[in-house]
């Protein structure tokens, strides 16, 4: 094949490829997510069965570990099915930079091989072991899935802003991998998604038990449910926006053109706007039906209202990232982010004044809505990440053209991936329904 | 010896683990397919209840080798990536619905249909898996793979892993996975000292055992037609390794035969084990044949090194948990008693 062919099929292939990554990624998350998150659940509630030796407790601690084992054992398939596809989807950017980034790779597959092994010692060890030695086996599993997920987060913070490395005429040298891990973009990308990730699972969780009592169940059971999966979701809720404003004052520094899509910002200018909603135009270089805060974006990104905020119209076309989704998902993000906060700030209101939860029907149905959301929220989140990354998979150093694979058929994959993850979807989705329509002990105390 | 060296021994140790304890699981799944109809319930718990607790563990290792790969040989990686991307998509598809339908058979609460259709998925995909896997190394052994000397992409993306080696190293890893099984649940057998499953397992393990040896010898004339490069490795290096594995071979014949199961998990682990380090120390330092090497394909030598510290400070953590984890359900005939919640 000479350059020609190769760069068409390289072009053929970028859409599927990055259908394929996008789509598998996305499913994955959610699965790891619930796999950060999970773990603290259940040790959270078995912990109460230890202090209380209320058998309730340990009923739910290890209903909880039924659904963390079947998420555990798909999250753990789609990731592997990620780990091959860097190869399979994008060959030159790992066979180029794995040597920069591969390290943070070496070391999540220490960290989700302790969590598969205390995995199963935990899952497996509710008889064998004593309990509180079965509590303890928990830990690890809980550590070591924060662990995983802050591993690889770093190595995406490198595609976002990638060094440890020096260019010497196209060749890669003096590379150093624990400064490409710890990067500027790290501490902002890794703390947002960790603190996304006990979000979603707590607002998931939530959601489920919200619904049951909805629908009628008395049963304490489900209330404890409630009121554990609240109490990790909602402190986390505060805490995200001052991490997300701290990620949008790292990415101002490190990618301005993603700043600069993720606001709509057209123009270069002073005391520059913050638009809420709105539709990016690219033909009018407008963004249409926003509502603008003068000065807001300079204020956020560099606090101060006066700050100069670089618009699209000033970097090369060939540089500037699908404006329209990466603005929309942004606006999502955030749009979902304030709810949150208010629940938090509603749920502390009324706890200081009542001593108890809000009891309202509006209420739960909003915590029955935030589940979904929270998720769409992170979805959203990744969203601005890697399409406000593009036309590059390493910001500035290579094009997602450069990486793509030139092996036919992605097309055909990226259709058999779907029909195959529908399936594995569905299966989970029943499987997690019949857990939890398991008959609860009759009396509301005892197991 | 370099660092690269040492991440290659570490990384022929992961295979090798992964070889065994995975190609057990994976066997697992093979005699569910192959006597679907006949198998009583109580034989698939005995399956399911010896696979249970180290299933994801045994996994990992299949990730730990791909990461090795990529952060210590990258280039490597890239060029495996190119010429097995057909292979290494159906294994995946494969690992993919396994993992799943294992889990949905281990917690589903639905109807006997429902069952019986996750373990017809586990059982169709613990085999099909291994199948993927063995023709995708059968196609690296054989050196004819889709890519050019230099890891390039060659317009042909069937060949290598549909050569006739590549094939047959296919199906050798199907036998193989099930003849590890058979022993493995030989000995589980022999532990919780069940008689009838005892008779089973050691029958089903002399069978399939005898099949392994004839396919082993099958599989020299095989690499003697196909692989020149490997043959002469075979003759400077590897020959020691091949009369290792025919030994512990026939070794793990005689002991199941005697019945004395943990010396023949021992055995048959030192045949499968010996295969597979006389490919590797055959091939060295070619890891991608036929034109990349080591040295060509390795990241520099800090970041190797940097790996190694990493690779030995995680193996502290990791060799007790694994232990642990071993010793809890490997070693302790006593059935637990069971508190339904």
């Amino acid at each position: 094949m000479n350059f020609t062919n190769l760069m068409t099929v390289a072009t053929d292939n970028l859409l599927p490829a990055r259908l394929q990554m996008a789509f598998t990624l996305g499913f994955h998350i959610i699965l790891a997510c619930l796999g950060v998150g999970m773990p603290v659940l259940m040790l959270a509630a078995e912990w109460r069965f230890l202090k209380t030796g209320d058998e309730l407790w340990r009923t739910l601690a290890r209903r909880w570990s039924k659904a963390f084992a079947v998420l555990f054992a798909v999250g753990a398939v789609s990731g592997t099915v990620l780990s091959f596809e860097l190869g399979l989807l994008w060959p030159e950017l790992m066979g180029r930079w794995g040597s920069v980034i591969g390290l943070p790779f070496t070391m999540e597959g220490f960290a989700f091989f302790l969590e598969a092994i205390f995995a199963g010692i935990y899952l497996y060890g509710w008889d064998r072991l004593p309990a509180r030695v079965h509590w303890y086996t928990g830990w690890p599993v809980a550590v070591s899935g924060f662990m995983s997920a802050f591993f690889v987060v770093t190595a995406n913070s490198w595609m976002n802003a990638p060094t440890g490395f020096r260019l010497v005429d196209g060749k890669i040298v003096d590379v150093e991998p624990f400064a490409a891990m710890f990067n500027v973009a790290t501490g902002a990308q890794t703390t947002h998604m960790l603190v996304a990730a006990y979000l979603v699972t707590g607002f998931s969780v939530a959601s489920f038990y919200a619904l049951r009592i909805l629908r009628g169940s008395q049963h304490p059971y489900d209330r404890r449910a409630l009121t554990l999966s609240l109490l990790l979701a909602l402190p986390f809720a505060p805490v995200q926006s001052v991490v997300g404003d701290w990620s949008a004052k790292v990415v101002a520094k490190s990618q301005p053109v993603k700043l600069a899509a993720m606001e709509g910002l057209f123009e270069t200018q002073r005391r520059a706007p913050l638009h809420i909603g709105g539709i990016p135009n690219k033909t009018t270089r407008k963004t249409d039906y926003a509502i603008s805060i003068p000065g807001g974006l300079s204020f956020l990104a560099y606090g101060d209202f006066n700050a100069e905020v670089k618009g699209l119209n000033d970097f090369p076309d060939a540089d500037i990232p699908p404006v329209a989704v990466v603005h929309v998902a942004f606006q999502i993000m955030v749009g979902i982010g304030t709810p949150m906060v208010l629940v938090t700030v509603w749920c502390a209101i009324t706890y200081f004044r009542t001593r108890a939860w809000p009891r309202s029907r509006f209420f739960l149905w909003l915590i029955v809505l935030l589940g979904p959301l929270s998720i769409l929220a992170m979805e959203t989140g990744w969203v601005v990440t890697e399409v406000g990354r593009q036309p590059w998979i390493v910001q500035g150093y290579m094009r997602t053209t450069e990486a793509v694979t030139q092996a036919p058929g992605v097309w055909e994959v990226f259709g058999v991936t779907l029909a195959i993850y529908f399936v594995i979807g569905i299966g989970t989705i029943v499987v997690l329904r019949q857990l939890a329509q398991q008959p609860l002990p009759e009396n509301p105390h005892g197991a | 010896m370099g660092p690269d060296d040492i991440l290659l021994i570490v990384m022929l140790t992961a295979l090798t683990l992964y070889a065994l304890l995975g190609g057990a699981d994976f066997g697992a799944g093979v005699w569910e397919f192959t006597t679907a109809l006949q198998a009583s319930d109580k034989e698939r718990q005995h399956i399911y209840k010896a696979i249970g607790p180290v299933w994801e563990a045994n996994h990992v290792w299949l990730i730990f080798v791909l990461v090795i790969l990529l952060n210590g040989f990258p280039i490597a990686f890239a060029g495996l990536s190119r010429a097995l991307w057909l292979p290494l998509l159906l294994a995946l598809c494969g690992i993919v619905f396994r993992g799943a339908s294992y889990a949905f058979r281990s917690h589903s609460h639905g109807s006997h249909r429902e069952l019986r259709l996750w373990e017809a998925v586990f059982a169709i995909a613990s085999t099909a898996t291994p199948f993927f896997l063995g023709a995708a190394a059968g196609a690296v052994a054989s050196g004819k793979l889709a890519i050019t000397s230099t890891g390039e992409y060659n317009d042909d993306y069937l060949s290598g892993w549909l050569s006739p080696l590549a094939v047959f190293t296919g199906f050798y890893m199907i036998v193989m996975c099930a003849f590890l099984s058979a022993v493995f649940l030989f000995r589980e057998a022999d532990h919780v000292n069940d008689s009838e499953l005892k008779l089973l397992w050691r029958q089903r393990s002399l069978s399939t055992g005898i099949w392994m040896g004839v396919l082993s010898l099958g599989g020299l004339v095989m690499v003697e037609l196909e692989s020149p490069s490997l043959v002469a490795g075979f003759l400077s290096r590897g020959w020691p390794l091949i009369l290792v594995s025919l030994t512990c071979g026939v070794g793990s014949l005689v002991e199941v035969w005697r019945g004395r199961s943990t010396r023949a998990v021992i055995a048959s682990s030192g045949a499968v084990a010996a295969v597979i380090w006389g490919w590797g120390v055959s091939q060295y330092p070619v890891i991608l044949p036929p034109g990349i090497t080591s040295a060509m394909a390795k990241a520099p030598d800090n970041v190797l090194w940097i790996m190694v510290g990493v690779i030995m400070t995680g193996a502290v953590l990791l060799l007790p948990a694994l232990a642990y984890l071993f010793m809890l359900f490997k070693s302790n005939p006593a059935e637990p008693k069971r508190v339904e919640s």
